[in-house]
């Protein structure tokens, strides 16, 4: 039989389906974590993201599928089965951090252990404990509405691994905080969850917070899973025209696959406005020759010279250059298309210049549209 | 083959069990519980009441037929079409007089810069708490032709013949309902005008706008749905109001539809058929207005949508600003003073010849009216506020209970029903305390509960708990769920979450809900008018007991105690909800 022990999974989603009304808000969706693994669910809003939380949450009932944590599985509808929320052992970490404003930082904190009917004296214990592993040691007896943004979020968070429960759940954490504070909290947020050890899922809009946090990401759109894999992986090897787009920033353009080797790379056919070039490039899951795709080209892998010397050459005209510091933010205009081109300062590309560009087969991709 | 249909069957029967059990939760069970109850307790009455107005009572009296007779009877009949167009009358004239009056008074406290207006907005929203008809019996000592205070007093002072006043017609109804229900209409509008982005006017007066213009473009329309809502609600609240007119016209001969329905609910001419007749025609005109207002006009408060802590833009009126101060004094004179003073003057008297002799005073009449102790006690009266006591506190508590459970399932469950007892919850509002009276009146007429405290407590409660709902919902819209949430995550319970988090959370509303229901249960008159019997007398129904078969001085002795409480209970109300609770 499938154990934990046999998969690796600690966390197992297994054909989710939820409905609001006739809408499919997720749509059959499969994923396992490993236990200590911090993975986030990434995409825009309305993508079954919080969805998909809220049903390990149990904070609703889900109209298919099974989801199970260790050996205890928390809802499957086949079976009959709803674990209530509060049977679940999880903790969770609120968009709007959910401090009770009744209650003192101290008395939000051991507000679980309470439930629990943990004695006093290990209450006081842990809460001190967890207290100063997020920093609010100080903070201890304050009201919790005379905490900041940031000091609620730590507080909030304490509240939730104080009872070491099975699963660490985020919603969107960090988008209300400010754009420093969130940078700090990112780190803070993965430090603490790497020292408990503790399995997270992470639910977040914001591409640079999961890149920075996660062990794993998917992405999702309409209820569906469009990618899974590691930071790197989503953004370096991206499946299809969706990823790309939304991680990061990429040229994309429309482009018909002209032959493949069989091991990844091939040669895509890209027609604009009467030029045609051909590009050869590293090929993504599930497109042969003859295939529609899209070429994907991130800006920072655009290399733009002044003299042609072969290879991947596009000839456009610079349309704006603005300087940043330590690099040029560039358009270079082909055709009715504009290039997006991180340039070295040092080449001091000014708007009105003709230039070519050059594309690293490597780092070219051509994936799903 | 046999072993494994048997085997599956067992596997379907505990996964049949499985689903039943997660079915049967301490929040499922309260949820089916409660519809059910308030299902019961709204909808019975007034089914029963529709088709009761079918029944036709035959000239024995003793027999009833099937039919229309009761609706066509309300056309031919010598009195209840020209009670329609008295209430109809009544109505349209308290509508326009309160509109005026707490449109008035609200843009003078929330944007000029009238003299110590912050001073005068709770006198200025005492009326709202206090009883119309012990109002309107305060008015007519003061304004009767013979009897009257006033007229007594023009006639000493400035030496002329008959009298200045007479308040008792049918514009002394329009007058008292009108003052009564200003702070209504003062309510609705005081907290989109407080609350307005300055910002909305400002711009307008960029534009090259002039003050007057940016008034009638901007401030106004942006007002206007919270004018039409406390309009319909003084409309149908008027139109529901029984006190008033059984007070001032329909002894004078301007029946309205309230008193004529009271007529047929009890003594000889009573015909609770024809009775339920003329409170569904009553019924279907108040619930089609409330439902444009809840429909309509409701939803098209903006400024709601925008309001953040803004400061208003104040306008200085100059020396007009004194103006606007006598103006609001006056308003509290006829409001609340003089009313006040009047039933103390009149108290004090052992009868009430309209002259004020101070050797005569005496305090026999608050002796009679609240010792019951005492051998010449009056048993409506000591009946009447230990019965009322008992109603506000106990219907108050209860009302709360069933608000609070009622507004956690609208608000923070997603389960089946709950749309439907949203609906519930908003039906009791769109009618009449006396409609819902004579529901209860011909529903339980039968049963053991008639003829006790308990169908007093019923109909206030079902009639009034919509209050309290309102109340709770409000602040439960503002707490975010995730509160409630992150309790049940952190493994407590429904109930437990309930206990520990919402409620704590939610405990100013509760308190300012409570004392809101009990100041209404404390006053009530039109259910209890239609419900009582001797023995279960209300403080209301012993004020009307006194009116109808004693003197004014009882009367207005036991109204004066009525309203000491009231003011007391306002007095604790303000304390409690803090001055934001009403205007906000």
């Amino acid at each position: 039989m499938n154990t934990q022990e046999d998969t690796g999974a600690y966390l197992e989603v297994q054909n989710l389906v939820k409905y609001f009304g006739n809408d499919r808000a997720v749509d059959d969706i499969s994923f396992a974590v490993p236990k200590g693994a911090f993975l986030t669910l990434l995409g825009p809003s309305g993508c079954g993201k919080t969805t998909t939380l809220m049903s390990v949450a149990g904070l609703h009932s889900i109209d298919g599928g099974r989801i199970r944590v260790g050996d205890v599985v928390y809802t499957s509808p086949s079976e009959g089965l709803f674990l209530p929320p509060e049977k679940r052992d999880i903790g969770m970490v609120f968009q709007s951090y959910a401090i009770w404003p009744h209650m003192t930082v101290a008395k939000n904190v051991s507000y679980p252990l309470e439930i629990r009917k943990v004695n006093q004296s290990e209450i006081d214990d842990r809460v001190n404990e967890v207290l100063a592993l997020v920093g609010l040691t100080a903070e201890t007896d304050k009201l919790a509405t005379n905490l900041s943004g940031g000091q609620q979020q730590r507080a909030s968070l304490a509240r939730a691994i104080v009872a070491k429960p099975r699963l660490l759940l985020f919603d969107e954490p960090l988008s209300n905080l400010d754009l420093k504070l969130r940078e700090q909290m990112r780190v803070e947020l993965k430090r603490i969850q790497n020292e408990v050890g503790i399995t997270a899922i992470y639910v977040t809009h914001d591409q640079s917070e999961a890149l920075v946090m996660s062990d794993e990401i998917i992405v999702m759109s309409k209820g569906k899973i469009e990618q899974r894999g590691g930071p790197l992986e989503i953004y370096s090897r991206p499946v299809n025209e969706y990823v790309s787009n939304f991680i990061g920033v990429a040229n994309l353009l429309k482009a018909k696959v002209r032959d493949t080797n069989g091991s990844g790379q091939g040669v895509v056919e890209v027609s604009q406005d009467g030029q045609t070039m051909t590009v050869p490039c590293q090929m993504g899951p599930g497109i042969g020759a003859g295939d529609d795709a899209v070429l994907s080209v991130r800006p920072e892998n655009v290399h733009a010279v002044r003299e042609s010397n072969g290879g991947n050459i596009v000839e456009g005209e610079v349309t704006n250059a603005i300087f940043l510091g330590n690099y040029v933010d560039c358009r270079v205009k082909w055709g009715s298309f504009e290039w997006k081109v991180i340039a070295h300062p040092r080449t001091r590309l000014k708007a009105g210049e003709k230039v070519f560009l050059e594309f690293d087969p490597e780092h070219t991709l051509a994936v799903q549209p | 083959m046999t072993a494994e249909t048997y085997s599956s069957k067992a596997v379907d029967r505990s996964r049949l069990h499985n689903r039943l059990r997660a079915m049967v939760t301490q929040e499922n069970l309260i949820t089916i519980v409660v519809a059910l109850i308030v299902a019961g307790a709204v909808l019975v009455p007034l089914m029963v009441l529709f088709v009761s107005s079918f029944k036709v009572l035959d000239p024995s009296g003793w027999d009833t037929t099937w039919g229309f007779g009761n609706y066509v009877t309300m056309f031919t009949d010598r009195i209840i079409p020209k009670a329609f167009v008295n209430t109809l009358i009544i109505s349209s004239g308290s509508t326009i007089l309160a509109t005026l009056l707490g449109v008035s008074l609200a843009w003078i406290n929330a944007r000029t810069n009238c003299p110590g207006r912050s001073y005068l907005e709770p006198y200025n929203l005492i009326p709202f708490f206090l009883s119309p008809f012990v109002g309107a019996i305060a008015w007519h000592n003061l304004g009767e032709p013979q009897t009257g205070l006033l007229n007594n007093l023009a006639r000493a002072v400035f030496g002329i013949e008959g009298a200045i006043i007479n308040i008792d017609n049918i514009w002394g109804v329009i007058w008292v309902t009108g003052i009564f229900f200003a702070p209504l209409v003062y309510l609705f509008v005081v907290g989109s005008l407080r609350r307005m982005d300055p910002s909305l006017e400002d711009s307008a007066r960029t534009t090259g706008a002039g003050l007057i213009r940016t008034t009638m473009t901007v401030t106004l329309p942006l007002v206007m749905p919270g004018i039409l809502s406390g309009a319909i609600i003084v409309f149908v609240t008027s139109a529901g109001e029984f006190g008033v007119p059984f007070k001032l016209s329909a002894p004078y001969g301007w029946e309205t539809l309230t008193t004529q329905i009271f007529s047929k609910a009890v003594g000889d001419d009573a015909n609770h058929y024809m009775g339920a007749a003329m409170s569904m025609a009553l019924g279907v005109i108040t619930v089609f207005l409330i439902w444009v207002q809840q429909r309509y006009i409701a939803p098209r408060s903006f400024t709601t949508v925008t309001g953040k802590g803004f400061r208003p833009n104040v306008l200085d009126l100059g020396p007009w600003r004194w103006v606007a101060f006598g103006y609001n004094i006056f308003f509290i004179l006829v409001a609340v003073v003089l009313p006040i003073v009047c039933l103390i003057i009149v108290s004090l008297h052992p009868v009430w010849t309209g002259k004020i002799v101070v050797a005569d005073m005496t305090t026999i009449n608050y002796v009679k009216t609240l010792m019951w102790w005492h051998p010449e006690a009056i048993s409506a009266a000591t009946n009447g506020i230990g019965n009322s006591l008992i109603l506000a506190f106990g219907g108050a508590s209860i009302s709360m209970v069933l608000a609070l459970v009622i507004s956690y399932m609208i608000h923070r469950t997603k389960g089946f029903g709950v749309r439907m007892l949203d609906f519930l919850s908003m039906v009791p509002i769109g009618f009449p305390g006396i409609v819902l009276a004579m529901g209860v009146l011909v529903t339980y007429i039968q049963t053991p509960i008639y003829a006790t405290l308990w169908i007093l407590m019923l109909a206030y409660i079902t009639r009034f708990f919509p209050y309290g709902q309102r109340n709770i919902s409000s602040i439960m819209l503002a707490i975010s769920e995730e509160l409630d949430q992150s309790s049940r995550m952190a493994g407590a319970s429904w109930f437990t979450t309930l206990r520990r988090i919402t409620i704590p959370l939610l405990k100013p509303g509760l308190f300012a809900g409570w004392i809101l229901l009990f100041i209404i249960f404390l006053r009530e008159l039109s259910i209890s008018i239609i419900l009582f019997t001797t023995g279960t007398e209300t403080l209301s129904v012993g004020v009307y007991y006194l009116t109808n078969f004693e003197n004014e001085p009882l009367t207005s002795a036991l109204s004066m105690a009525q309203t000491v409480m009231l003011l007391i209970a306002i007095y604790a109300f303000r304390r409690l909800a803090g001055r934001e609770a009403l205007t906000a």
